[in-house]
């Protein structure tokens, strides 16, 4: 013999309660299935209630007159173990714990609204896992990686941190008012993620200026940081900081070159373009990308991935009247000479009239800077952002130099190369500068390296 | 072919007189209809026992049904009392290619066109929106929108027809549904298009609580022929009279002729569902009046006169009938509860990338409580 | 004309590309679509003799019979509900409502009936129909005849909601939407019917599924996500932004029902920034959508919040009106300025 208990049910879509009217059976009476045992009134009807089991009556929980509530229990029933039975009750929905303490009352808004809170508890929520909230292990997500999934990842890899850095719409407000750049920061947040922390260090490391006297202002002239220098500023500190920088020099007798060059501006191939030592340099850099890969990289900390360009954009650094930009050509390593010449020289006139446009300075992936036109041997470049190697032109210059086991005047030049070093290791970086110097130094040795 | 040999005109007629149809009495009593008879020559003392046995079956099904709701199982009941003959008389006229459509009260029509007990509880108690592939009964889930299943029908039919089969569909609705635009505009398309459809509507005289006369100020049966289809009121507890007029009606939609309509007069005799309290508008009277007329007691008066109504076959049929209720009872108590992240199962027949988000969000959701999916 | 040339211009058409207006290209389509499957039927008022009151189904009638084409009694819930049953018995019906306006006598068999009967029937009954919809103002015209009711529709489970923009997109996903399993409203921009453009009737692997949208203009500067009748303003107040040098991304959704998040969110992860347009009202509108997704999405990468250009929250106005709610170049541009943080007409609003 088992007992099983009938709980009121909801009488009519929606019903929360009724009142029982009266019993037709008693205490210890036997039953037959859907014998009439109880009558109750609803808001809607008067029903009768026919027993949801063959049995006998143990228990009448409620008193006639009395409102029920719906899913309280209103009978036991004593049953055979194995009749065909109602299952057991499932707690009602919110049910709250048992043992509440003192009784909570929703606070009532308008007339009517809401029916009161059930057991006069306050209204709890489930417990979660990950609060240890269940003993059993949690489940692991079910879901297969939706379309949301790949695409979240999706969405970190692809934002290059460069064109837009990801931050908040009120952070952003914060950098705009404080004058900070966004590209200028790496972020502190989740996965990169610039915070409003990072945009108010970079503000307070700006303003930490020394505090001059009143006479001493008067003597000074102030220029409002803004616009390309703003920019290039920005992406200076942002590469000098964030790349291990080291520099390596090559002086080299270029002689050969300069002749070739000449003969170059006498051919009828090169008639009309602007040939000149940029044009050969440029061109024996990419020869010497090729043979060292790795100079023509970059490190996405974002993805944690190294990326290796299977094209050359060769970026030419140019004072322009509005700063320093460094425009690129695109795939300069699928072109002639001739066509190098014709991009290269058309390329900085653009950038010194101030034409260049976002395409043009975007996508670099490697540079070179002529310091040579200001009369200077070599210096310490500073890499463009995202770049892995920078080449710097000195001066040529007429030194004496070992020439045929004699002392002669030849036209010698240095090169200078800065390279990051988490990308390019040392042996690679000076076998590209090696590369460069050995076809500058004898145009022939090209035919070695395709 | 059922047809006499009178022309098609002339039965035009004879159906617009729109006399009403009845071939047994309340009390039992076979009367003799020339017209009539002879579509149901077939229906032998066997097979009037057969229906009698149906009959008494399905309103046990439907009085456990409403004990199943008044004991908490089902959420919902809607009974079809005294609607019995009106059912099994046109459903059992059916073919096995026909197709029905049919409002949410027609479970008797469920179960003769093979819908198991079983499969006639999930859309009550909530498991489920729908109980059977229709497909596999000829049989569209039934329609909770008053009305809009004779558009269904209309349509299917039209299919039929296009197919070149003589398939029949059938549109079952209440008096309440003649006032919704879908019927009449169903009746309107079933015209211009001859549809093979039989519109048959069960005047069981309340839509809840608005009596007929509130739908209709002339007898619904007189509608039809002002849209152009011919039309039958039969007596709907007579379930001779019904399977006759059903049968005239798919005749003539089989061979070409286009759309019938039929007013079946009945009674409900119980409430509109089990929601419903009938004692604030019935009167007490007229339901007696009705109690009266039942389908069942007529049929058991006629087998007694022609002594077939022996105690044997009385118990091999209640018999038949406990059996049905216990299977519908275990039936329903029996349905699986359905997994939560089912709700986002077929809402399209192709891959769909807004619903395919919502479930994983879900999934993850139900996750955090350590539930496995 | 003989009975031999008869025959020659009921050929299937040649290969290949031509130019054809937006209402031909559907034209074309579904031809296509008859050809190729028996079981597609078309059904509306006036489809068939006159060949539709905009003539996309000009000829379909002469060349594949009134049981093919059905001119229907003048009841769109009638015709919708008709069409659920023809799709019940097999067929794949294509139903005409004849102006957006009117579409609402059928919505209750759309949304309780054609939307529901797969879930319903947990997959049993498909409802591979198509309802075609003129929609959109710029017309001139008088009331019910220039709504955007596409909301209503992009809110119902079940239903898949699209629009074409341009006659390509209209011939293609026209037979798309046809050969869909599920229900498909098709939104047709009435005042584009008459734009002609290059049309290739060749459906391949390489075709654009109906649910993605499309980048139609690259842009780095601000996404401007729009469809149907307010493309091609979109392209045109691209045009403009480009002398003031600003680069737009115009995206052609396409589809409203499901929204192609994916192109939408690779644009915004770009840009930062985000202005929606249609012709609808603004409030609940598929605008309304996409800016609460795309801020929930991209939240960390949106420059500004997300602008939408839209109708007011007003009943379509009468013709001499209609410039006042309708978007138009200016306006977009308007909102563009404003998520560039440019001056613009709402500048000092506040909060």
């Amino acid at each position: 013999m088992a007992v099983r208990d009938f709980a009121l049910p909801d009488l009519g879509e929606g019903l929360t309660e009724s009142e029982l009217v009266s019993w037709r059976v008693a205490i210890g009476d036997a039953v037959e299935l859907n014998q009439i045992i109880a009558e109750v009134e609803t808001a809607k009807a008067l029903v009768e209630l026919p027993s949801p089991f063959a049995g006998t009556i143990a228990q009448l929980y409620a008193e006639p007159g009395s409102t029920v509530q719906v899913g309280s229990r209103i009978a036991a029933f004593e049953v055979a173990d194995d009749a065909a039975s109602t299952p057991p009750e499932t707690p009602a929905e919110g049910a709250t714990t048992e043992g509440s303490t003192a009784a909570i009352e929703r606070e009532p808004v308008l007339v009517g609204y809401g029916p009161p809170v059930e057991g006069g508890a306050r209204p709890t929520r489930k417990p979660r896992v990950f609060e240890g909230g269940s003993s059993a292990e949690p489940a692991p997500v079910a879901a297969p990686a939706s379309a949301a999934a790949p695409a979240a990842a999706a969405q970190r890899v692809e934002a290059s941190p460069r064109s837009n850095p990801r931050s908040t719409p009120p952070v952003r407000k914060l950098a705009r008012d404080l004058g900070i750049e966004l590209t200028s920061l790496v972020g502190t947040g989740a996965d990169g993620l610039i915070t409003r922390d990072d945009v108010e260090r970079a503000a307070a490391q700006a303003t930490d200026a020394r505090a001059a006297t009143p006479s001493e202002h008067a003597r000074e002239t102030r220029t409002p940081i803004r616009g390309v220098r703003k920019h290039t500023a920005a992406a200076m500190v942002s590469s000098a900081f964030t790349a291990p920088h080291v520099s390596e020099f090559l002086t080299i007798d270029v002689t050969p070159t300069m002749e070739l060059i000449e003969k170059l501006k006498r051919s009828r191939e090169f008639s009309g373009l602007r040939v000149n030592l940029l044009t050969v340099v440029a061109k024996a850099l990419c020869i010497a990308v090729g043979r060292t890969p790795s100079v023509n990289s970059r490190w996405d900390d974002a993805a944690q991935e190294i990326v290796e360009y299977g094209y050359v954009n060769l970026g030419i650094a140019a004072a322009t009247p509005r700063g320093l930009v460094v425009p690129n050509v695109k795939d300069a390593d699928r072109m002639t000479l001739a066509q190098l010449a014709a991009a290269l020289s058309e390329l900085v006139e653009t950038a010194r009239a101030g034409k260049a446009s976002p395409a043009d300075l975007g996508g670099g992936t490697i540079s070179i800077t002529n310091i040579g036109v200001f009369g200077i041997d070599a210096g310490t470049p500073i890499l463009n952002p995202g770049e892995a190697m920078i080449l710097a032109m000195g001066a040529v210059r007429r030194m004496p130099w070992e020439f045929r086991d004699e002392i002669a005047l030849r036209q010698v030049m240095t090169l200078s190369v800065s390279f990051d070093h988490r990308l390019v290791d040392g042996e690679q970086g000076s076998r590209f500068l090696a590369d460069v110097g050995a076809i500058l130094s004898d145009p022939g040795m090209l035919l070695t390296m395709v | 072919m059922l047809r006499t040999t009178a022309s098609e005109e002339h039965l035009e007629t004879e159906l617009l007189g729109l006399d009403f149809v009845q071939l047994l009495t309340p009390d039992g009593t076979r009367v003799t209809n020339p017209r009539f008879d002879p579509l149901v020559a077939d229906i032998g003392p066997d097979e009037l026992k057969a229906l009698y046995e149906e009959m008494i079956v399905v309103r046990r099904i439907d009085t456990e049904a409403t004990a199943l709701q008044r004991q908490g199982q089902l959420g919902l009941w809607p009974p079809l009392l005294g609607q019995e003959a009106a059912q099994i008389g046109s459903a059992r006229a059916l073919r096995r290619d026909d197709f029905v459509f049919t409002s949410y009260r027609e479970n008797a029509v469920a179960y003769c066109r093979g819908a198991s007990l079983t499969q006639l509880m999930p859309v009550w108690r909530g498991t489920a929106l729908s109980g059977w592939n229709p497909y596999d009964i000829g049989m569209a889930t039934p329609a909770v929108i008053i009305g809009a299943q004779t558009l269904h029908a209309t349509g299917y039919a039209l299919g039929c027809a296009m197919d070149g089969v003589d398939s029949v569909a059938v549109a079952y609705f209440g008096d309440g549904a003649t006032s919704q635009g879908d019927v009449n505009e169903a009746m309107v398309f079933a015209a211009s298009f001859d549809a093979p459809v039989i519109f048959f509507c069960q005047n069981n005289q309340w839509a809840i609580s608005e009596p007929v006369g509130l739908q209709a100020q002339r007898p619904i049966a007189e509608r039809a022929p002002g849209f152009g289809i011919p039309s039958m009121r039969v007596d709907g507890n007579d379930v001779l009279a019904v399977m006759a007029a059903t049968r005239v009606a798919l005749e003539r939609a089989r061979s070409g002729g286009g759309p019938t309509f039929i007013e079946a007069v009945t009674y409900r005799m119980g409430p509109h569902t089990t929601s419903d309290d009938p004692s604030r508008y019935v009167d007490p009277e007229v339901q007696a009046e009705w109690a009266g007329k039942d389908p069942i007691a007529r049929v058991e008066a006629l087998l007694g006169s022609l002594g077939a109504m022996t105690d044997d076959f009385r118990a091999a049929v209640q018999e038949k009938a406990d059996a049905a209720a216990a299977e519908l009872r275990a039936g329903c108590l029996g349905l699986p509860e359905p997994e939560p992240l089912t709700v986002f199962d077929n809402v399209y027949a192709t891959p769909n990338s807004g619903v395919e988000r919502q479930r994983s969000q879900y999934a993850a959701y139900l996750a955090t409580f350590g539930v496995a999916e | 004309m003989s009975a031999a040339m008869t025959t020659e211009t009921r050929a299937t058409e040649t290969p290949g590309s031509q130019t054809l207006t937006l209402s031909k290209a559907i034209n074309s389509g579904l031809r296509r679509a008859l050809e190729d499957d028996p079981k597609v039927v078309l059904l509306g008022e006036d489809i068939g003799t006159l060949g539709g009151v905009f003539r996309v189904t000009d000829g379909l009638q002469r060349d594949f019979g009134d049981r093919r084409v059905m001119d229907t009694p003048l009841a769109e819930s009638g015709i919708i509900g008709t069409a659920v049953g023809l799709a019940m018995r097999g067929y794949r019906p294509v139903c005409e409502i004849q102006f957006d306006g009117f579409i609402y006598p059928g919505f209750n068999q759309i949304v309780a009936q054609v939307a529901k009967l797969h879930y319903r029937t947990q997959g049993a009954v498909k409802m591979p129909i198509t309802i075609r919809v003129p929609f959109g103002g710029g017309i001139g015209a008088v009331e019910h005849h220039s709504e955007s009711p596409e909301a209503y529709f992009a809110h119902t489970a079940g239903l898949r909601v699209v629009s074409c923009s341009n006659p390509q997109d209209a011939h293609t996903m026209i037979r798309q939407a046809i050969a869909c399993d599920d229900p498909v409203l098709f939104f047709e921009p009435k005042r584009r019917y008459w734009t002609k453009g290059e049309v290739s009737t060749e459906l391949g692997p390489d075709t654009l599924p109906m649910e993605k949208a499309r980048v139609v203009r690259q842009g780095t500067d601000v996404t401007l996500v729009c469809y149907g009748p307010l493309v091609i303003t979109a392209m045109d107040a691209a045009l403009a932004a480009e002398a003031e040098g600003v680069s737009i991304e115009v995206i052609d959704l396409r589809s409203l029902s499901p929204i192609d998040f994916e192109t939408v969110e690779a644009s915004v992860r770009k840009t930062g920034r985000l202005v929606i347009t249609h012709e609808a009202a603004q409030f609940g509108g598929i605008g309304a959508e996409i800016a609460a997704s795309i801020t929930e999405r991209c939240f960390e990468y949106l420059q500004a919040a997300p602008a939408r250009v839209t109708g007011f929250d007003v009943p379509y106005p009468a013709a001499k009106l209609e410039e006042h709610f309708l978007p138009n170049l200016d306006r977009l541009l308007d909102a563009v300025d404003r998520v560039m943080l440019k001056r613009n007409s709402l500048t000092g609003w506040g909060e």
